[in-house]
């Protein structure tokens, strides 16, 4: 099988977030937007004992750092060996057929969005692993009110954004 | 377990042997298992394709579904069966805290962000192992926004993101009858996953490499 249909994935990713949350596994929730700006302090040199946000979150940019790491390992794995889907590319189908056919506009779209994305993602305190998955697991209200704003924000902007029309 | 990190200066490549050092120390499972999870987390996104501009921005322009069923399936069923291991003692909350201004603006922003992206800071470095450009672009303006948070954090971000509230969850609002909250919540979430009509987008260069009978687009 060369694709897991959806309801298996939601299986595995569930039992993935049980073993992380419990003591015999990591006894903590699974995130993926703390390791950015820990990332951003070992890349730039920033001194934790100056930054307050650094020493807040030495322990999971850390954690979520390594996570990463076999993130890159797992997917890498995946995509050339089980989905056959590895390959460089620098514009997806999806953009060209409902937004445009320049590589230059998708980069830069890409960047800003993405410098944005961090930021959101940290003042919320979390991203779609930690809020919307871990945190909505243990119907933490936080995490709830974070699913809202997002589901509302990412359907009005593809609304807005994109040719939704074929062309 | 809290165990300070000794911060030295040094160069990239002994900051980041700390960053090992410290996953070894803090007492969050072995550096073994945490890099395990992780190949776990990256197989089972790649497995199902969620990584993929055409579901998540799929999404945003309602033409693809498999993003929020996963996600809410994910959702309701973990739910009920943490609630459980926590009772038991095998596990405990991590709940994050209520901060209004924060949740709200970081969390327009984030959506904004996530559709033109058409991926989230889990899936990202997914895309970028199967080799997408654009998606590591994107990366790189993360890096200049966990840049720019982490040096306005205490002059700017902390007083916009306003006063916390508390960790709150659903169950601790109905004292009493907390197990019958969990039950419908979890039962309900997953509901809503099983329920969410199946709309899908395929990407032909993502599939072109299969065999007919292999192809999700073909069943």
């Amino acid at each position: 099988m060369a694709r897991l249909p959806w309801w298996t994935g939601g299986i595995l990713m569930s039992g993935l977030l049980l073993l992380t949350f419990s003591i015999y596994g990591a006894d903590r929730p699974i995130g993926a937007s703390t390791y950015v700006p820990y990332f951003a302090g070992l890349l730039f040199d920033l001194d934790p004992e100056k930054y307050s946000y650094l020493k807040h979150i030495e322990n999971p940019g850390a954690w979520e750092g390594i996570l990463l790491l076999g993130a890159l390992f797992g997917g890498f794995v995946t995509s050339v060996f089980i989905t056959k889907s590895f390959r460089f590319s620098l514009i997806p189908t999806g953009w060209k057929k409902y937004k445009n056919n320049s590589v230059l506009s998708r980069l830069i779209w890409s960047f800003v969005s993405g410098f944005f994305m961090i930021i959101g993602a940290r003042m919320a305190g979390g991203c779609t692993s930690g809020h919307f998955m871990s945190g909505m697991s243990q119907m933490a209200i936080s995490s709830m009110i974070f699913g809202g704003v997002v589901l509302v924000s990412v359907i009005v902007t593809g609304r807005l954004f994109y040719n939704v029309k074929e062309k | 377990m809290e165990v300070k990190v000794i911060t030295e200066s040094g160069d990239l490549a002994s900051r980041i042997a700390q960053m090992f050092g410290n996953v070894i120390h803090q007492g969050h499972g072995s550096l073994a298992l945490v890099f395990l999870i992780g190949i776990i987390f990256g197989g089972i996104i790649q497995y199902t394709r969620v990584d993929k501009f055409e579901k998540i921005a799929g999404f945003s322009m309602l033409k693809d579904t498999i993003v929020p069923k996963m996600l809410f399936l994910a959702v309701g069923l973990t739910s009920i069966a943490l609630y459980f291991m926590i009772e038991a003692g095998w596990a405990h909350y991590h709940v994050k805290p209520i901060m209004w201004q924060g949740l709200v603006i970081g969390g327009t922003i984030f959506g904004i962000s996530m559709a033109i992206m058409g991926k989230c800071p889990g899936t990202g470095p997914i895309s970028i192992a199967e080799g997408r450009i654009d998606v590591l672009v994107g990366a790189i303006g993360g890096l200049f926004g966990g840049l720019l948070f982490t040096l306005y954090y205490d002059d700017f971000f902390k007083p916009l993101m306003g006063e916390s509230l508390g960790k709150l969850t659903l169950p601790e609002l109905f004292p009493g009858h907390e197990h019958l909250v969990v039950l419908i919540f979890g039962v309900v979430v997953t509901l809503i996953a099983i329920l969410i009509p199946k709309v899908e987008m395929f990407d032909e260069a993502d599939l072109c490499k299969l065999p007919d009978d292999q192809r999700p687009d073909k069943e």
